[in-house]
């Protein structure tokens, strides 16, 4: 029941990064695909619909951990305390700067906004990797499981190569998307900025393929995740080649491949831990953050049937939506 | 700073800001199902109107999603030894209040905004149905999760002191919990009515917009004029009764009463001295609170000064939010019982301009006394986050220092300001544009 719970929660998780993950790159782009003020008004249009859906995902998973395990919640939300009101500050912002920008039409007011959507969306990522990182790299944590380090500890180098890795494979991801999704000269953008960023992710998930085997090579996961990686290439070159060819919804699904390997080998390698001490603490595991067996169970069936809804909508809603492209407005 | 006070400063400048939206959407929700519903039976007055409403509605839902995002959080970053050791009970009505209630709201407020062209207008009705059910479900589980921390129920204390869910159901359907929610529907359904009035007395007093106008002064003071009985009656009775019953410092603190009583008057004016343990200046009506709290005029009621002063809950607050509540809640009958009988004297109303202007002006003030209630109901719970189980001071998070939560305060402050001008930009636009009617 545990090992379920933890996997529900993966699921969540993971269905975020897919996700939201493809709206923050678009926005991390936009300036890159778009030259003028219309172009990124077409990259906003192009993430207009999904992007509120996608966050939903965050609040539902980290709702899902608070009554799924609410001692690794209890934990991580107050030792990651700045970051965590940092990443809602950004997310909150970047929400308030799409909104606000269609509102007056002139040009020092659109390119305020624009760099604001980009600054914030790109710094989010950067911060979910540093979070990422500082998860499978461990942290200090009292006999309590109270993280007693500072903030400026969870800005190591591992964490920091986890973060700058993070937003290449997001901008990757929303380079495809973009795509995919937007006709014309900023579509076509996208398409040929997916072999360079795919070169920049390149090297950033080797070093952080290298340094995380380094961390971690006292307890390594299963023999069969060992599989995740080549898979994880695989599919970076596949949304390259698919790239390079115009086909871009096989490069976004390749580039979704990527990521799920990617988020899947992570999460193998931090079960059945939840919030790994740093420096021989201990940690915080599936067994020791859940609730007695019987509550378990009953949010364990709240939970899925929730995503269940979730997953239903997002298929019959959401899905045709991504059919109709956008394209730029020459008269805004 | 002292962290726990630091973090209740936070929760409570992030609370009231965010329960503003809520107090919009559950309040909004049911006259968006009503006039949807008449809409889809081919009355072009009533679509316009659920268009219009459905408009202010969304903004509102998004405000409310954007600033519940920190309310969620915080249980983690700030109250983290409260999360950890009572999670196993809290965090279940919390992921359901995700799970079921907001996903429903959001999923059929998307077809209520765009789908009115993809799907038949019963089904659209029925989106509108649901955005309510979703909205007040929404409210439930919240109430819920807070009636446990006011009146524990259907636990079970596990090794280490951790607290652990025995039976979700009881905690579900605890009358107290049932009470409390039926007290905060009608209290925002209160304010639905006073904002949809006030709305109408603006287009008919702006003389635009008539027919639409008159519709809307009618549904809101009928609606605001039923709700402000039942705010008091049962709903608000029942929960005095309950307060009275589980929490007696907290009554003895709304009515400012120190020195236990047979025959305890009500104090209908009068400020709190907690030095010199006494009402300065009251107006009392005598043995009224005795006979409110337990039925019986002679009745002793507990002062304050009958439990030590360490489980007192701050007292000037309490006594003040509590007045205030009450204090408006009767000029709210006094001029919806008003307006009530000016529309059913012929619609009298809609010529009365003074009255127009009242209720026009009356608008922001349920949501003063939906603030104002929750704050008795949290402030007098003091010192305890679990009543009798866990006190405020030790369920804050160790490893969070009051400098860092008073950092993230301003930074909140400066995040809500920036919101609230959107906010209020967006819903006087909306109000400015007004409902367009289709005209045959």
């Amino acid at each position: 029941m545990n090992s379920l719970a933890f996997g529900i929660l993966a699921f969540m998780l993971g269905t975020y990064v897919l996700l939201d993950g493809f709206d923050l790159g678009v926005a991390a782009i936009a300036p890159l695909i778009g030259r003028n003020g219309a172009e990124r008004e077409a990259a906003m249009r192009a993430i207009g619909p999904f992007w509120n859906g996608n966050e939903v995902w965050l609040i539902a998973a980290a709702g899902a951990l608070f009554a799924l395990f609410p001692k690794a919640y209890a934990s991580a939300f107050s030792g990651f305390y700045l970051p965590f009101v940092i990443v809602l500050w950004l997310l909150m912002f970047r929400g308030i700067a799409m909104e606000l920008r269609g509102h007056f039409a002139t040009r020092i007011w659109r390119d305020f906004w624009d760099v604001a959507f980009t600054g914030s969306s790109a710094l989010l990522v950067l911060l979910f990797g540093v979070a990422l990182g500082n998860l499978i790299r461990g942290v200090p944590l009292d006999a309590n499981g109270y993280f007693t380090g500072s903030f400026g500890f969870l800005l190591n180098p591992y964490a920091l190569l986890v973060g700058a890795t993070a937003v290449a494979a997001l901008a990757l991801h929303g380079a495809t998307f973009a795509a995919m999704r937007i006709a014309g000269a900023p579509g076509e953008r996208a398409a040929t900025l997916v072999p360079k960023l795919a070169a920049a992710l390149l090297v950033g998930f080797l070093a952080t393929s290298a340094a995380t085997a380094a961390i971690r090579w006292h307890d390594l996961p299963a023999a069969w995740t060992a599989v995740l990686p080549v898979v994880a290439l695989i599919a970076l070159g596949l949304a390259v080649r698919y790239a390079l060819l115009r086909r871009a919804g096989a490069a976004f699904a390749a580039s979704s491949v990527f990521l799920a390997a990617v988020f899947v080998s992570a999460a193998a390698t931090l079960y059945p831990m939840l919030l790994p001490g740093f420096g021989g603490a201990k940690g915080i595991g599936i067994f020791d953050a859940a609730p007695s067996t019987a509550a378990l169970v009953s949010a364990v069936a709240a939970v899925a049937v929730g995503v269940g809804i979730v997953c239903l909508y997002g298929t019959l809603i959401l899905l045709p939506q991504f059919r109709e492209n956008v394209t730029v407005d020459l008269n805004p | 700073m002292d962290i726990a006070v630091a973090d209740r400063l936070q929760f409570a400048f992030t609370i009231m800001f965010h329960y503003l939206f809520p107090i919009g959407t559950m309040g909004l929700a049911p006259f968006i199902a009503w006039f949807t519903w008449r809409g889809a039976k081919g009355d072009a007055e009533a679509a316009a109107a659920a268009a219009f409403w459905t408009k202010i509605f969304a903004i509102n839902f998004a405000a409310g999603v954007v600033t519940g995002m920190p309310m969620e959080f915080q249980f983690g970053t700030n109250w983290a030894a409260f999360s950890a050791k009572t999670g196993g009970v809290i965090g279940q009505p919390l992921a359901m209040e995700g799970a079921f209630a907001f996903f429903l709201e959001s999923i059929f407020l998307g077809i209520l905004l765009y789908g009115k062209a993809r799907v038949s207008p019963r089904a659209h009705a029925f989106a509108a149905s649901m955005v309510c059910l979703g909205s007040w479900l929404s409210g439930f589980f919240i109430v819920a999760t807070d009636a446990w921390m006011q009146h524990p129920v259907g636990y079970a204390v596990a090794a280490g002191g951790r607290i652990e869910m025995a039976s979700l159901w009881a905690v579900l359907t605890s009358p107290f919990a049932l009470w409390q929610y039926a007290h905060v529907m009608t209290a925002a359904l209160l304010a639905g009515g006073f904002i949809v009035a006030g709305i109408g007395a603006y287009y008919l007093l702006s003389d635009r917009d008539h027919a639409i106008g008159r519709r809307f002064v009618r549904a809101g003071t009928i609606v605001g004029a039923i709700c402000s009985v039942l705010v008091v009656f049962p709903t608000g009775d029942r929960n005095g009764n309950d307060i009275a019953t589980y929490q007696p410092v907290k009554l003895a603190a709304m009515e400012g009463l120190f020195k236990s009583t047979k025959g305890a008057p009500l104090a209908i004016v009068g400020m709190p001295d907690t030095r010199d343990r006494s009402l300065l200046d009251p107006i009392f009506v005598p043995d009224l609170l005795s006979f409110l709290a337990y039925g019986n005029a002679r009745a002793n009621v507990d002062g304050l000064t009958a439990y030590a002063t360490e489980l007192w809950p701050p007292v000037e607050v309490t006594y003040y939010a509590y007045h205030v509540m009450v204090g408006l809640g009767t000029i709210f009958g006094a001029i919806s019982g008003l307006a009530l009988l000016l529309l059913l004297w012929g619609g009298r109303l809609y010529r009365a301009r003074w009255l127009l202007w009242l209720v026009l002006l009356a608008m922001p003030f349920p949501y003063i006394a939906n603030e104002a209630g929750w704050t008795v109901t949290e402030v007098g719970r003091q010192p305890w986050i679990v009543y009798g189980l866990m006190r405020t001071a030790d369920g804050a998070s160790p490893n969070v220092s009051g400098g860092e939560t008073i950092f993230t305060l301003i930074g909140f402050a400066g995040m809500y300001f920036l919101l609230g001008v959107l906010f209020l930009y967006l819903t006087l636009r909306e109000i400015g544009n007004g409902p367009a009617v289709a005209h045959e």
